[in-house]
């Protein structure tokens, strides 16, 4: 496969997941937002997922106004990660690798792209139900999976894919974890708010595994453990990684054995710090280092495929 | 036969070839199963066949992105739901008459490039040739495979107000547009159920097929899987959509320049598992951009050291570089004699009557005769820098004269052709527009093939008699009867 194809494959993918996190944030957040009697604040969402940076006045303006934040986050035109400017640039990614995915894929995206640019789209943001609006988007997300699933051919370019979007997600959930546990530590009255860690689970799509989990109410180890350890919870970090590592392995061939160990060592040893970390061992050596750690390999991984695999050295 | 109401309110133009409205006034008989289907429709039901062509155009992807104020607005080709139809009379003439031309145009290429008896006995003036920006000196004795140089080539096809045909132009580059021949044809069988095989309409899929059976048989290697790949300038060029989907039907690799590198004559394209050897090349980018080496060397779209390779014969291109001399509209002039000194036959095509305003004789009568006149530039395409006499005010007729004065030999002029005309839907009723086609062309070591169909462009502004897509024009499916 062309190593530019390979890596049109890994970021549209990583545009694609980062859509579906950032959707389904935004709808959780703005339901929160309808369920508090004090002022609502979107600032951790707009650390999280705008372009890191950004005009801090800006953002501060738009904290508190749930509208111009949809309409900031969605279909933003300076914000670089706005739903818009993302699906853009997986389209612009999928369209150089048009003849490589199935028609039905490509076709699922252009709809998907429309229905962000419909102008119709920023009216009801603005005026009717947003989480409407963001339903229609979560499902276009949905449809994308899906067709994806039934129509992709299980080969290489299907594993550069999933390496992208298992690597975005793992980078998203340590950054919601990071952002949320961070507020905490301004603010320990949230450690007993209930809807605070409810909402986070919400976002995460997280919420009834942990109940099913967890009998004893909210407490910030489950959840810590939950996104980070569980292996069965979709979105949590081991989970993203085992699968990174996973679709790795796949794309072994003799020719290239030597990018392929320096890739899968780097990939092993996340995997195992990970792995052989317990919820006691990852506080006593503080929860934010270690985020951080975590953060910095999976970018480093992301850097190494550009180096080996993608012909960007 | 009972009339539809759309027939009897059409109107068609004075003095204009018809392709549906007969000499008798009546629906001509290719054209009556058609015209009999939409009587059965309402203007509200023809809409909604506008409406679904466009918004399977739209969610498929084949648009092309107009790049201004930092935005890219997204477009779609125009399309005409109404088909333009060829009896297969036409057909077997038309087609004779495109591989006389083709094969007569190929010897060119290979005789210019090589002996140039054709100049040497006077056929064809030596600085016509000399001075023809697209005369490749580079090119000169190399050893083509087959000695094919023109494998794909879109000849533009007019007919004039008695309904003969003529050769506007000889594309022989890299001519675009056969992937809106395919998708034209697929979104018609949406659009009229069952009745292309109630008319008899010869299918155009082969096209893909035959292509990549050509480009197989060109690899210089004797191996039994060659790669072959596509180079495409990449996802800004306005065909980009037709590269992917030329690709993709032939299960080729699509590449860019940087994707491709050039190591000890070979070139090679850059994988997730190293280095693979590229046998055959379908270039869409111009002679000019292919080689930074060799032609502009501040080319980002080419591959350095191709030429090289070529050269050596270890990779094939398609179509062969230099191929431009031959589609000069300088050179177009003299096809007709080329047909007689290479092939020894009469032209079964005619060429539409040109002057050369390099010559000072014809120049002054063109000058003469201005307002019945089009005047183009040799090298160019597109429908760009045309002179349209009958059209024109009297300042841009005098600024235009300046311009042919500073290079009198980059200019013809030809008589205002009146292109015939075929019914279009146009709100709710149907209207003459004109019309040309552009059948492709395929040669191979088998020979010269062409799939019974083309593009039809039309000129979708009334009276128009520019059928260009940057130019205002639409295209419509063409179905050539078995």
């Amino acid at each position: 496969m062309l190593s530019r194809v390979a890596a049109s494959f890994y970021w549209l993918s990583r545009y694609i997941e980062r859509s579906d996190g950032m959707l389904r944030m935004l709808k959780i957040n703005y339901a929160s937002s309808q369920d508090t009697v004090q002022e609502f604040t979107w600032e951790p969402v707009i650390r999280i997922f705008s372009g890191r940076d950004e005009d801090e006045d800006e953002s501060a303006k738009l904290e508190n106004n749930s509208r111009a934040v949809l309409k900031y986050m969605v279909i933003g035109k300076s914000n670089s990660n706005s739903i818009l400017n993302i699906i853009t640039l997986a389209r612009e990614n999928a369209r150089g690798v048009q003849e490589h995915i199935p028609k039905d894929l490509w076709q699922c995206l252009n709809e998907y792209y429309h229905a962000v640019k419909d102008p119709r789209l920023e009216k009801s943001l603005l005026r009717d139900d947003p989480i409407s609006v963001l339903d229609v988007l979560i499902k276009q997300v949905m449809l994308y999976y899906g067709t994806v699933e039934i129509t992709m051919e299980r080969g290489e370019g299907r594993s550069f894919m999933n390496i992208g979007k298992y690597l975005e997600r793992a980078i998203q959930s340590v950054d919601i974890l990071d952002a949320k546990f961070g507020s905490v530590s301004d603010n320990p009255d949230l450690l007993t708010d209930t809807s605070y860690w409810k909402h986070l689970l919400l976002s995460l799509g997280g919420y009834e595994l942990y109940l099913k989990t967890y009998r004893e109410g909210f407490e910030a180890s489950n959840i810590l453990e939950q996104v980070v350890l569980n292996n069965d919870f979709p979105r949590s970090v081991i989970y993203s990684v085992n699968n990174i590592q996973r679709y790795f392995d796949r794309l072994k061939n003799d020719s290239n054995l030597d990018d392929f160990r320096e890739m899968s060592f780097r990939i092993g040893r996340l995997q195992s710090r990970i792995k052989y970390s317990s919820v006691k061992s990852i506080e006593q050596e503080g929860l934010h280092l270690f985020l951080t750690q975590i953060r910095t390999e999976l970018y480093g991984i992301g850097n190494s495929l550009n180096e080996h695999y993608f012909a960007n050295s | 036969m009972q009339e539809s109401a759309y027939f009897d309110k059409y109107n068609p133009i004075n003095g204009v070839w018809d392709e549906m409205y007969g000499l008798d006034a009546n629906v001509r008989d290719h054209y009556r199963k058609v015209i009999e289907y939409i009587s059965g429709e309402s203007a509200d039901d023809l809409n909604n066949k506008e409406e679904l062509a466009k918004r399977l155009f739209m969610s498929q992807g084949i648009t092309f992105t107009v790049y201004n104020s930092g935005e890219g607005i997204e477009k779609i080709f125009p399309f005409d739901i109404i088909p333009r139809i060829i009896t297969a009379e036409e057909w077997a003439f038309v087609e004779k008459g495109i591989k006389q031309r083709l094969t007569a145009l190929n010897l060119f290429l290979k005789d210019v490039y090589h002996n140039q008896f054709i100049i040497n006995d006077g056929i064809v003036p030596i600085d016509i040739i000399y001075s023809c920006p697209h005369f490749l000196r580079e090119m000169y004795h190399l050893q083509v495979p087959y000695d094919i140089y023109v494998h794909i080539s879109g000849i533009d096809i007019i007919r004039d107000h008695d309904g003969t045909f003529y050769v506007l132009e000889d594309n022989l580059r890299t001519p675009s547009g056969v992937s809106y021949m395919l998708e034209n044809r697929e979104i018609t069988k949406r659009l009229f159920p069952d009745l292309l095989p109630q008319c008899g309409v010869r299918s155009v899929t082969e096209y893909p097929t035959i292509l990549y059976k050509n480009l197989l048989a060109l690899s210089p290697r004797q191996i039994h899987n060659p790669t072959i790949v596509l180079l495409s300038p990449g996802i800004y060029n306005s065909a980009y959509f037709e590269h992917t989907t030329l690709a993709r039907l032939m299960g080729v690799e699509l590449v860019e320049g940087r994707d491709l590198v050039v190591n000890n004559h070979k070139v090679y394209m850059k994988t997730t598992t190293g280095l693979q050897q590229v046998d055959v090349i379908y270039r869409r980018v111009d002679d000019e951009y292919l080689d930074p080496l060799v032609f502009n060397p501040s080319s980002m779209l080419g591959v350095a050291g191709i030429m090289g390779a070529y050269r050596k014969g270890n990779v094939a291109i398609v179509n062969a570089i230099g191929t431009g001399v031959a589609d000069d509209k300088a050179v177009y002039v003299y096809v007709p004699e080329m047909i007689r000194y290479y092939l020894n036959e009469e032209p079964i095509l005619k060429n539409v009557p040109t002057h050369q305003l390099g010559n000072a004789d014809e120049r002054a009568h063109v000058f003469e005769n201005i307002n019945t006149m089009v005047i183009k530039k040799t090298n160019g395409s597109g429908g760009y820098g045309m002179l349209m006499g009958h059209a024109a005010t009297e300042k841009e007729i005098e600024d235009y004269k300046l311009e042919i004065l500073k290079e009198p030999r980059n200019f013809i002029a030809q008589p205002t052709i009146s292109l015939s005309a075929a019914p279009c839907y146009m709100q709710g009723e149907l209207q003459p527009r004109r019309i040309d086609l552009r059948p492709y062309a395929l040669y191979g070591p088998d020979g010269i093939e062409i799939v019974p169909g083309g593009l039809t462009r039309v000129a979708l502004k009334e009276g128009s008699l520019v059928v260009n897509s940057s130019q205002g024009g639409g295209s419509k499916d063409t179905w050539v009867l078995a």
